[in-house]
C-alpha cells in the first residue's frame, strides 16, 4: 500500500496523540518519550526545547519513524496528512521519508557521504523518488543549491563534501531535505555543529524555506536562543513529556513552569553586569528507567512541594491562547510567590554575610 | 602526480633491494656457481663459457647489475638443468600460473562481497552466524589440506575432474580450460573469500553505523541502495588493502596447488628449480614473484586516490 | 544548563554492551584449547604413552595399508606398516616446535622494530617502515623455498659457524622467522601510533616522565593483549605454512616428520588407502583451528583492531 497523503486534506499537518517511545535495556524499559501529545497546524514551526537527556531528539526520530526496531517500545499514534503513519512498515515509510517529511541532522560533515559528489547526493531524491531523469535532476539540484544560497552552484555539483565548509555543507543538507518539496521538515540542532556567526544565516535559511514553501518545521535544540527568534511556537521537553507549550512570544513574558524559567534564567544575558554568576539548575535529569511519581522535576525545583511529589500533574490550559502547562504551583501563583519571597530573603542575607 | 612520483621511486628502491637479495640468496652454499650454472659435472669448457656469459667472476654488484639489465628486456639467460631458455619457460608457464590466481581472486570476490555485506546487515541473524562459522572454518583451512580433500574426492574418488593438470587456454577448449581449473582456483579462491568476508564484513558493520547511512534512510533509500550504492563504497577500501596483503599468500597458493594438482605452471617450476640446483631459473622465477608482488602494491596503492576523493585530496597537497 | 549524559549515546552504548556480553564464540575457544592441550599433552609425552607407538616402528603384519582405521591401529597403517596415528602425534612435535619458536622470534624482533616506528616515529619509523616493505615485498612460500634450499646446499659444503651447522629445523625457523617480522612489525607499529596519541600518555609526558619510563610502563602493558592475540594467531598461520613447506619438501624429516610431509608421503597411494593422508590433514586443520579461535577470541576480547596479518 503506497503512503496516500492527501496534502489538501484539511485539519493539522501533524496530530501526535500520547506517544511513548522507549527501549528495552537490561536495567529495564528506558521511557525517553513518556506520554506527549501535540498537533501541528500546516505553515507553523514548532520550537522543541529540552536539556541532554529529555527526550527531544528522539521524539523527532520516533514522530518520523527512524529510530532502529530491535528493542524498540512504541504505542500513541502520529497522524500526518490526516494518515496514521505510526504502524506504516518501512517500505511506507520509505515512500514518505524525504519526500513528504524530511530531516536536517547535526553534524554535516559526519552526515554526507564523503564519497560521493554534492551533485549526486542532492539529486539522489529527485530521482528515486520523483523518478526524475539525471539531467533534469542535476539541473534541480543546481537550482536546490542556489536556492539555499551556496555560490558557484555548478561547481559544487562536481565537489566532495570535504572540499566545502561546514556552513555550506549544512546548506548541503538543508537543499538535500528540500528537494522533493516536503510539507514537514525536522531539524535536529542543526546549527550546533557551526560557529556561532554561521548559525544565524542558517537558521535565517531554513525559516526563508519554509515560508516560501509553506512547509511546517519542528527544530529541536537545547539553545532557548536558537528558537526564540525563529519559531512560531515553543514546547519544552523535560524526561521525555512535554512541560509547556506556548507561542513564542507568550513563553517568553508569561511562562508558567518553574523549569522554563529556571532555563532562561540560566541564559547570560548581555546587559547584566560582569562577573554576574551564571545560575545553574541543581541536580540530574531523572533516571528514565524509574521516573519519580510526582512531577518529574520536583526534585530540581526550588519551589517544589508535597503535592508536587505526590501527584504528577497533567497539562492544562492557561489563560492566554494556545498556552498548556503542567504544574501545581506555576509562575505568579500564591504558593509560587510565597516561596520566591522566602528564596529571595535567604539570597539577600547570603549575599550581605 | 608528486605523490605517484615519489611512490614510484619507493617501488623501484624496493625492488632493487628485494631482487638484489634474491640473488645474493640464491648464490648460498654454492662455492661453484658457474659449475651449477651449468648444470653440474661438465667439461671446463662448458664452465668457462658460463663464467664468461653470466659473469660470474665479478663482485655480486656487478653480476646483479648484469642480471637486472637481462631481467628487464626479458633475457634471463638459458637453463643447462632444463634444456630451455628462461624466457620460453616463462612464455610456456606463466599463463597457467596466472589463470590459477585470476580465477582463484575472481571467485574469492565472488563470495566475499555478496558474504560481506549480506552479513553485515543482517548482523547476528542466522545467516550471520552461519556465513562466520563458514568462513572461519575455511579461513582455518589451509589450501593444502583443502586441495588434497578435495582431489580425493572428486579426481580419485569420483572421478569427475582429472588428477593430473594440463594446460589448456580457454579460448581453445573452454571446457576442458574449466576441468583442469576448476578444482585448483576453488581451492584457492574459498580461502582468499572467507578472509575478505570477514574484512568486508567488519567495515561494513563500522559504515553501516555512519551518521551518512542514517542520513541515506532518511532520504527513504531503499535498503539495498543504502547497501549497495552509499554503504559499499566506502568498504572497498579495506578490500584493496587485504588484496595487496594477499598476494603473496596467493602465489604461496599457487605453488602448493599446481603440486597438488600437477599443473604445469611457474610454480611448480620454481620447486623442480630448487631441486635440481637450478639457480638461474630459480633466481628468475622468485624475482617474477618479487616483482609481482611489489607492481601489486604500487597500483593497488595508487587505486587508493582512485576510490577515495578525500585521499585525493591529501595527496595532492602533500 | 546543567552537564548531563546524552541519553541517546547512553542508550546506545548500552545496547552495545549488552550485544557484546551477549557474543557467542566463547565456546570455540575453549573447544581450541581443550584440543590444544590434548595435542599438546600427546607430543610431548608421546614416549611415555602406552597407546602410541614408536614413530619408525614397522610392524609386519601391518605393510600395504593393510590395517584400516580400527581398534588396532586408531589411523589405520601405512605403506611401511607403521602406525599412522603414532606418526601424527610425533609430527605435532616438530610442526609446534618450529612455529612456536619462529612466532617467538618474530614477536621479539618485530615488536622491538614496531615499537621503536611507533613511537619515535620521523626517521626511525621511515627507516623501520622501508625493511618491513622489503620484507613483505617476499611472497613467503618462494622465499621460504629458496632460503630452505639454498641453506640445505650450504650444509652440504659442511658449512658451520662454531658448533652450529644449518640443520632442517634450524633452516624452517629462521625462514619463518623471518616472514613473521614484517607483519608483526607492522601491526605492532600501529597499535603504538594509536596508543601514543590516547590521553594517559600525553597525561604521563605532562608530569615529567621521561621516554623510557613512558614505554615500558604505559605503553608495553597496552600492547601484551594484541600481542598475545597475534601470537596464537600468527602460530595458526606458521603451521599452514611449515605444513605447505613440508608438503613441497622442503621442512624437517628427520628424526620426525611433520604433518605436511606425512600428508605428501602417502598422497601417491590415495585411491588405495586415504587413511595415511586424510588423517594428518584433519590433525592439522583441527590444530589451525583451535590456535585462530583462540587468538580471535583473546583480539575480541581486548578489543584489538583487525590488522591483516
Amino acid at each position: 500500500m503506497s503512503a496516500s497523503l492527501d496534502r489538501s486534506a484539511p485539519g493539522p499537518l501533524l496530530v501526535v496523540d500520547d506517544l511513548h517511545t522507549g527501549f528495552q535495556t537490561e536495567r529495564g524499559l528506558v521511557r525517553a518519550v513518556d506520554g506527549v501529545s501535540f498537533t501541528l497546524e500546516r505553515g507553523r514551526s514548532l520550537g522543541v526545547v529540552g536539556e541532554s537527556g529529555s527526550g527531544k531528539t528522539i521524539l523527532s526520530r520516533s514522530i518520523m519513524g527512524l529510530l532502529p526496531g530491535r528493542n524498540l517500545v512504541r504505542s500513541g499514534s502520529v497522524r500526518f496528512e490526516g494518515v496514521d503513519i505510526t504502524h506504516f512498515s518501512p517500505k511506507q515509510m520509505r515512500g514518505i521519508w524525504g519526500k513528504e517529511m524530511a530531516m536536517v541532522f547535526q553534524d554535516p560533515m559526519s552526515s554526507l557521504n564523503p564519497l560521493m559528489r554534492i551533485g549526486n547526493q542532492v539529486s539522489e531524491p529527485l530521482r528515486v523518488h520523483l523518478g526524475m531523469p539525471d539531467k533534469l535532476a542535476m539541473a534541480t539540484a543546481e537550482k536546490l543549491l542556489r536556492d539555499v544560497g551556496i555560490s558557484e552552484a555548478q561547481r559544487r555539483l562536481r565537489q566532495y563534501p570535504h572540499e566545502l565548509s561546514g556552513g555550506m555543507r549544512q546548506r548541503v543538507m538543508i537543499a538535500i531535505a528540500l528537494a522533493c518539496g516536503p510539507t514537514m521538515l525536522f531539524a535536529d540542532e542543526p546549527t550546533t555543529a557551526l560557529d556561532v556567526t554561521v548559525q544565524a544565516q542558517i537558521l535565517a535559511l531554513i525559516n526563508d524555506q519554509r515560508r516560501d514553501r509553506n512547509m511546517s518545521l519542528i527544530l529541536v535544540t537545547h539553545d532557548l536562543g536558537v528558537v526564540a527568534g525563529h519559531t512560531d511556537e515553543i514546547a519544552v521537553m523535560y524526561a521525555g513529556r512535554l512541560v509547556e507549550q506556548a507561542p513564542t512570544r507568550t513563553l517568553f513574558t508569561q511562562m508558567k513552569m518553574p523549569y522554563t524559567q529556571a532555563l532562561m534564567e540560566s541564559i547570560p544575558k548581555l546587559d547584566q553586569p560582569s562577573h554576574t554568576r551564571l545560575r545553574t539548575i541543581p541536580g540530574r535529569p531523572p533516571d528514565l528507567v524509574n521516573p519519580p511519581r510526582g512531577c518529574p522535576f520536583a526534585p530540581r525545583c526550588a519551589f517544589a512541594r508535597d503535592r508536587c511529589r505526590e501527584e504528577r500533574p497533567e497539562l492544562i490550559d492557561a489563560t492566554s491562547p494556545g498556552h498548556r502547562f503542567a504544574c501545581w504551583y506555576p509562575v505568579g501563583s500564591p504558593e509560587y510567590l510565597e516561596t520566591k519571597q522566602r528564596i529571595d530573603a535567604a539570597d539577600a542575607a547570603g549575599s550581605a554575610a | 602526480m608528486r605523490y605517484a612520483l615519489s611512490r614510484l621511486l619507493q617501488f623501484l628502491f624496493v625492488f632493487i633491494v628485494v631482487t638484489f637479495v634474491v640473488l645474493a640468496i640464491s648464490r648460498i652454499g654454492s662455492d661453484a656457481p658457474a659449475r651449477d650454472l651449468a648444470g653440474g659435472a661438465v667439461s671446463q669448457q662448458q664452465i668457462d663459457e658460463v663464467t664468461q656469459r653470466y659473469h660470474l667472476d665479478q663482485p655480486l654488484v656487478v653480476q646483479y647489475a648484469y642480471w637486472l639489465k637481462g631481467f628487464v628486456t626479458f633475457d634471463m639467460g638459458y637453463s643447462y638443468i632444463q634444456s630451455q631458455d628462461v624466457g620460453d619457460m616463462f612464455r610456456q608457464r606463466l599463463p597457467v600460473t596466472l589463470f590459477i590466481g585470476f580465477w582463484a581472486t575472481l571467485i574469492g570476490l565472488i563470495i566475499a562481497v555478496p558474504g560481506g555485506v549480506y552479513s553485515a546487515y543482517r548482523r547476528d541473524g542466522w545467516s550471520d552466524k552461519a556465513m562466520s562459522f563458514g568462513s572461519f572454518a575455511m579461513l582455518s583451512l589451509p589450501a593444502l589440506v583443502l586441495g588434497v580433500i578435495l582431489s580425493y574426492l572428486l579426481s580419485v574418488r569420483f572421478v569427475l575432474f582429472p588428477l593430473i593438470g594440463n594446460y589448456v587456454a580457454p579460448w581453445d577448449d573452454p571446457w576442458q580450460h574449466f576441468r583442469n581449473f576448476f578444482l585448483p582456483s576453488i581451492t584457492l579462491g574459498v580461502g582468499l573469500g572467507a578472509i575478505w568476508t570477514r574484512i568486508l564484513r567488519t567495515d561494513m558493520i563500522v559504515t553501516l553505523q555512519s551518521d551518512y547511512i542514517m542520513l541515506a534512510r532518511a532520504k527513504g533509500m531503499s535498503p539495498r541502495r543504502v547497501l549497495w550504492v552509499h554503504a559499499l563504497r566506502g568498504s572497498v577500501l579495506s578490500l584493496l588493502t587485504s588484496v595487496a596483503i594477499n598476494i603473496g599468500a596467493l602465489i604461496g597458493g599457487a605453488v602448493v596447488v599446481e603440486e597438488i594438482f600437477s599443473l604445469p605452471g611457474v610454480g611448480l617450476r620454481l620447486v623442480e628449480s630448487v631441486q635440481t640446483n637450478d639457480l638461474l631459473t630459480l633466481q628468475a622465477i622468485a624475482a617474477a614473484f618479487v616483482v609481482a608482488v611489489v607492481v601489486i602494491n604500487f597500483i593497488v596503492d595508487l587505486l587508493y586516490a582512485v576510490v577515495d576523493p578525500r585521499i585525493r585530496h591529501v595527496r595532492a597537497l602533500a | 544548563m546543567t552537564v548531563t549524559i546524552d541519553l541517546e549515546q547512553a542508550i546506545a552504548e548500552e545496547a552495545t554492551t549488552r550485544r557484546r556480553r551477549r557474543r557467542p564464540g566463547s565456546l570455540g575457544a575453549w573447544l581450541g584449547a581443550a584440543w590444544l592441550l590434548l595435542i599438546g599433552g600427546m607430543a610431548v609425552f608421546a614416549d611415555y604413552l602406552p597407546f602410541v607407538r614408536g614413530y619408525a616402528q614397522q610392524v609386519p603384519y601391518a605393510r600395504n595399508f593393510a590395517v584400516h582405521p580400527g581398534s588396532d591401529f586408531w589411523f589405520g597403517s601405512d605403506q611401511l606398516g607403521r602406525d599412522v596415528f603414532a606418526r601424527c602425534i610425533y609430527g605435532a612435535r616438530v610442526s609446534l616446535l618450529v612455529a612456536i619458536s619462529s612466532i617467538l622470534v618474530g614477536l621479539t624482533v618485530g615488536g622491538v622494530l614496531g615499537l621503536a616506528a611507533g613511537y619515535f616515529r620521523g626517521k626511525t619509523d621511515r627507516g623501520v617502515s622501508i625493511v618491513a616493505d622489503c620484507l613483505l615485498a617476499f611472497p613467503p612460500v618462494v622465499i621460504a623455498i629458496l632460503i630452505v634450499g639454498r641453506l640445505d646446499a650450504l650444509s652440504e659444503t659442511g658449512f658451520s659457524v662454531l658448533w652450529w651447522h644449518p640443520t632442517r629445523t634450524w633452516s624452517v625457523v629462521i625462514v619463518l622467522s623471518l616472514l613473521s617480522i614484517a607483519p608483526i612489525t607492522r601491526i605492532v607499529r600501529a597499535q603504538t601510533l594509536s596508543l601514543s596519541q590516547r590521553e594517559f600518555v600525553v597525561a604521563a609526558r605532562s608530569i615529567g616522565a621521561n621516554r623510557r619510563r613512558i614505554l615500558l610502563r604505559e605503553i608495553l602493558p597496552n600492547l601484551v593483549p594484541a600481542m598475545i592475540s597475534v601470537a596464537f594467531t600468527g602460530i595458526a598461520i606458521l603451521l599452514v605454512a611449515e605444513g605447505t613447506l613440508a608438503f613441497l619438501g622442503y621442512s624437517v624429516k628427520v628424526p620426525t616428520p611433520t604433518w605436511g610431509y606425512l600428508i605428501n608421503e602417502s598422497r601417491p597411494k590415495l585411491r588405495d588407502a586415504w587413511w595415511p593422508t586424510i588423517f594428518p590433514c584433519l590433525m592439522l586443520f583441527l590444530t589451525v583451528v583451535s590456535f585462530n579461535l583462540i587468538g580471535d577470541r583473546i583480539a575480541r576480547h581486548f578489543d584489538v583492531k583487525e590488522a591483516a596479518l
